[in-house]
């Protein structure tokens, strides 16, 4: 469960408002997808959730707990894909792994058998052991989500992550979207792919200027539109205003 | 000339410009400085302190003019005070000739923004001459030191007027082109017709390791060509070697000419002569920067090709190596630590100014100390003068010696560029569920392990060159590791306090960090007031052991106060760095 209270945040000595006055919750078991124009405010709201940047004002809490005060128990159930996977180069993909599954605490077998599972399905084993460096851009993403499945988390949070995937892996990342959630688990995901966000999500939060514009199930989208549209149509409607 | 051929250069040499400007404003950083200075008014504080670090070398450089000046007034009866000039333009060109070999092969073949340069609609010499240009400027910065004293002081001794000024002014803009083309030359021809892309980082390591030797090389040959003159220094014997019909000065100024024409140029103003040469020079120099640019148009982007690429053999593990290769749970401080460990020694940048330092830097010392040996087995004259001073007083001996092994293991950019390191893959440091004290402990682990490697190696060279006696060796290595853990912790505050996250280019991080410099400062300052604190000691006029042991007592109590600072400050200061 992922919450969010009134948050803003806004940078360059608050000239430019990123996130203005932002309150959503995202349930237990949920896909929630997070859409929005450029520079809407996307980044910094899944920033904020992670810990990467500081809200101004508001709270947030990971599944009850408070990102500012148990920062830890909160970062212990979380996992996060950023939008561009930076990774640490000159490590080999099973070092990455093997540090990720220090930190979190993942037991041997847990580890071996969630690797086995996901270097199969990634189609990177036979890479694992080479530098991170000589993958390709689709084999980072890749790697970052490996990394971000290893602990099992009971919430994740993605930006853009079908970005740069090959259909074959996107189609795994939805498989495992739909998988995660089916265990009662939380994912937030930001995307510009209508179609998946249509097809994927249980709820659909549409973010513009900084301000949630609309928030709901495809359904209730329609419905406030007041006509029977595709997201894409819904999308640009409400973000014309 | 039609007005289409007048718009055409036009446009050419502002295409070139606007090149020459981005890839100069990246290079220094200007725009994010002055972001944050004038818009986000971060960096304010450091104004000062560059004055003040700006003021604190003045001393140093007064101590080079007075000795330009002794050397110039001491040649000048003879009719040789043209050697002065001939020396600083010489050592000018050299040290241009050693960085060049690193700043090329870094700005031709592995800066980042060549990703961005070649789709543009430029020619490959327009590439190549953009970049020759930015290495240029670096290169005027470089040598300033250099050269500037010997100029001014030169001119001001022998009262130049303006043709003076102005001829050294054409020829200090001109100073670096036929060096750096004798790289860039070396470079491009290397880079295109042997196979070296996979091999980037031997490259790279393979380079700074000759340009280290062909430094130590250099000082050796000086060394040896003053002759055994002994610990005899000063303008005297300068002047004396630089007079001497068949000195290095001359065998080498013979052989590379531009530093004979430059020299007459300045020093011979509007005269003919004067005239002659720095026409000479600056022909010379266009000649060298045009065989420059028709080569790049031909090999230049030949050698680029592939060069981003790194590739690595499939191979698939078995269940069995699969288990043994996949840890069972280290602890998130091992973790860090490991991390530390591997991203420092296989990026060779960050091991060339760590870890490499604290061997290289005893290696170093003893180089210079047997300077003038010749081969004898008993070691050089400044050897033998400190095997003398360590031997008269056993305080004075584990004193220096601790100080040695300190500067020897802490006085490198491992501590104080430890969070800077991390880049843009700091996301990572702040999402894992480590408390951020713990993060700063497992990096201390890996920077005072570095340090520990220096005390080795300095104890090493106390054991061998200076023969001191295990029992001295022990009491400063002991003293050593505490201020090593102070000095560790200091560095990791400074760097933590003020991280440089942004970068692209890994010599961003360590070399060109501030961060590493105030660091040094900090340190310096925090010797010089242990230094008086036991001169102090000593004038009270305590014993020996007693200033040891308060030594001691004082060392450990600020080592164990600045680690805790740091854990403290990691907590305070990690939810504050938005990345």
């Amino acid at each position: 469960m992922i919450e969010l209270y009134h948050v803003s945040k806004s940078y360059n000595r608050g000239k430019v408002r990123a996130v203005d006055d932002l309150t959503l919750v995202v349930n237990p078991g949920e896909i929630f997808g997070f859409l929005g124009p450029n520079g809407a405010g996307k980044t910094t709201t899944i920033k904020m959730i992670v810990g990467l940047l500081r809200p101004d004002a508001g709270r947030i809490a990971v599944e009850g707990f408070d990102i500012a005060r148990e920062s830890l128990k909160a970062k212990q159930l979380t996992s996060y894909v950023p939008d561009y996977p930076a990774v640490y180069e000159r490590l080999s993909g099973l070092e990455y792994l093997n540090f990720i599954g220090d930190v979190y605490g993942v037991s041997k077998s847990d580890r071996l058998e969630r690797m086995g599972k996901w270097l199969e399905i990634f189609e990177l084993a036979s890479v694992i052991t080479n530098p991170i460096q000589s993958y390709s851009h689709g084999m980072k993403q890749k790697i970052v989500l490996i990394a971000a499945l290893l602990p099992a988390p009971r919430v994740m949070v993605l930006d853009e992550p079908l970005v740069g995937l090959d259909p074959r892996a996107s189609h795994q990342i939805k498989e495992m979207f739909r998988d995660h959630c089916d265990e009662g688990k939380t994912l937030f995901f930001s995307t510009h792919i209508m179609e998946v966000a249509e097809k994927l999500c249980d709820r659909i939060g549409i973010i513009h200027k900084g301000r949630l514009i609309a928030c709901g199930t495809m359904g209730e989208l329609k419905a406030l539109v007041e006509r029977e549209q595709s997201l894409e149509s819904i999308f640009l409607e409400l973000t014309e205003k | 000339m039609s007005g289409e051929s007048r718009r055409g250069i036009a446009g050419k040499a502002g295409k070139f410009r606007a090149v020459v400007r981005a890839g100069l404003k990246s290079n220094f950083g200007l725009s994010l400085l002055k972001h944050r200075l004038l818009k986000e008014k971060k960096d304010r504080w450091l104004v000062p302190v560059f004055a003040l670090a700006a003021l604190s070398v003045l001393p140093m450089f007064y101590g080079i003019v007075v000795f330009i000046r002794g050397a110039y007034h001491l040649l000048q009866p003879m009719g040789q005070e043209r050697a002065v000039l001939t020396l600083g333009i010489l050592v000018a060109e050299i040290l241009i000739l050693l960085f060049g070999i690193y700043y090329v092969i870094s700005a031709f073949y592995f800066s980042r923004d060549l990703e961005f340069l070649i789709p543009l609609p430029l020619r490959p010499s327009e590439v190549m001459a953009s970049k020759f240009v930015i290495i240029m400027i670096n290169e005027y910065l470089t040598v300033a030191a250099v050269v500037l004293p010997v100029i001014v002081t030169y001119g001001i001794s022998a009262g130049g007027g303006i043709a003076f000024w102005l001829n050294a002014v054409l020829v200090y803009l001109a100073l670096p082109v036929i060096p750096l083309a004798l790289v860039s030359i070396a470079v491009v021809a290397m880079m295109r017709f042997i196979n070296v892309s996979r091999k980037k980082d031997l490259l790279i390591l393979l380079g700074s390791i000759l340009l280290i030797v062909l430094a130590l090389g250099l000082q050796f040959a000086l060394g040896r060509s003053a002759g055994p003159g002994g610990p005899e220094a000063g303008s005297q014997a300068l002047a004396r070697w630089m007079a001497s019909p068949d000195s290095l000065l001359r065998q080498v100024g013979s052989k590379f000419p531009p530093s004979i024409w430059a020299t007459k140029a300045v020093a011979g103003g509007f005269s003919k002569e004067g005239l002659a040469n720095l026409a000479l020079f600056l022909a010379v120099s266009l000649a060298f920067f045009v065989g420059i640019v028709f080569l790049a148009e031909k090999l230049f982007y030949g050698g680029l090709v592939g060069l981003g690429e790194t590739t690595g053999r499939k191979r698939r593990l078995s269940g069995k190596e699969m288990a043994s290769r996949v840890s069972s749970g280290r602890r998130p401080r091992t973790a860090i630590f490991l991390r530390e460990w591997r991203l420092m020694n296989r990026t060779p940048i960050f091991l060339l100014n760590g870890t490499l330092v604290v061997v290289l830097f005893p290696a170093i010392f003893i180089l210079m100390a047997t300077v003038n040996t010749g081969g004898r087995g008993e070691g050089g004259d400044a050897m033998v003068l400190l095997r003398m001073m360590t031997s008269v007083n056993p305080l004075y001996t584990i004193l220096a010696t601790a100080l040695f092994m300190t500067v020897c293991g802490s006085l490198n950019g491992t501590s104080s560029s430890a969070f800077s390191r991390e880049g843009k893959q700091f996301w990572i440091s702040k999402v894992i569920p480590v408390a951020p004290r713990e993060q700063a402990a497992g990096k201390f682990l890996h920077s005072y392990l570095v340090a520990m490697l220096g005390v080795v190696t300095a104890s090493i060279v106390g054991a061998v060159y200076l023969r001191l006696k295990a029992a001295h060796l022990l009491a400063a290595a002991g003293l050593a590791l505490l201020a090593g853990v102070l000095l560790t912790a200091v560095g990791m505050i400074i760097d933590l306090a003020r991280p440089l996250l942004d970068w692209t280019n890994p010599q961003k991080a360590i070399k060109q960090n501030l961060n590493v410099l105030l660091a040094m400062l900090a340190d310096i300052g925090i010797l010089t007031a242990i230094f008086f604190g036991v001169k102090g000691l000593l004038k009270a006029k305590l014993e020996a052991d007693a200033v040891i042991g308060l030594l001691y007592a004082a060392l450990a109590a600020l080592a164990a106060l600045a680690y805790l600072a740091l854990l403290k400050f990691a907590d305070r200061r990690y939810p504050e760095i938005e990345s």
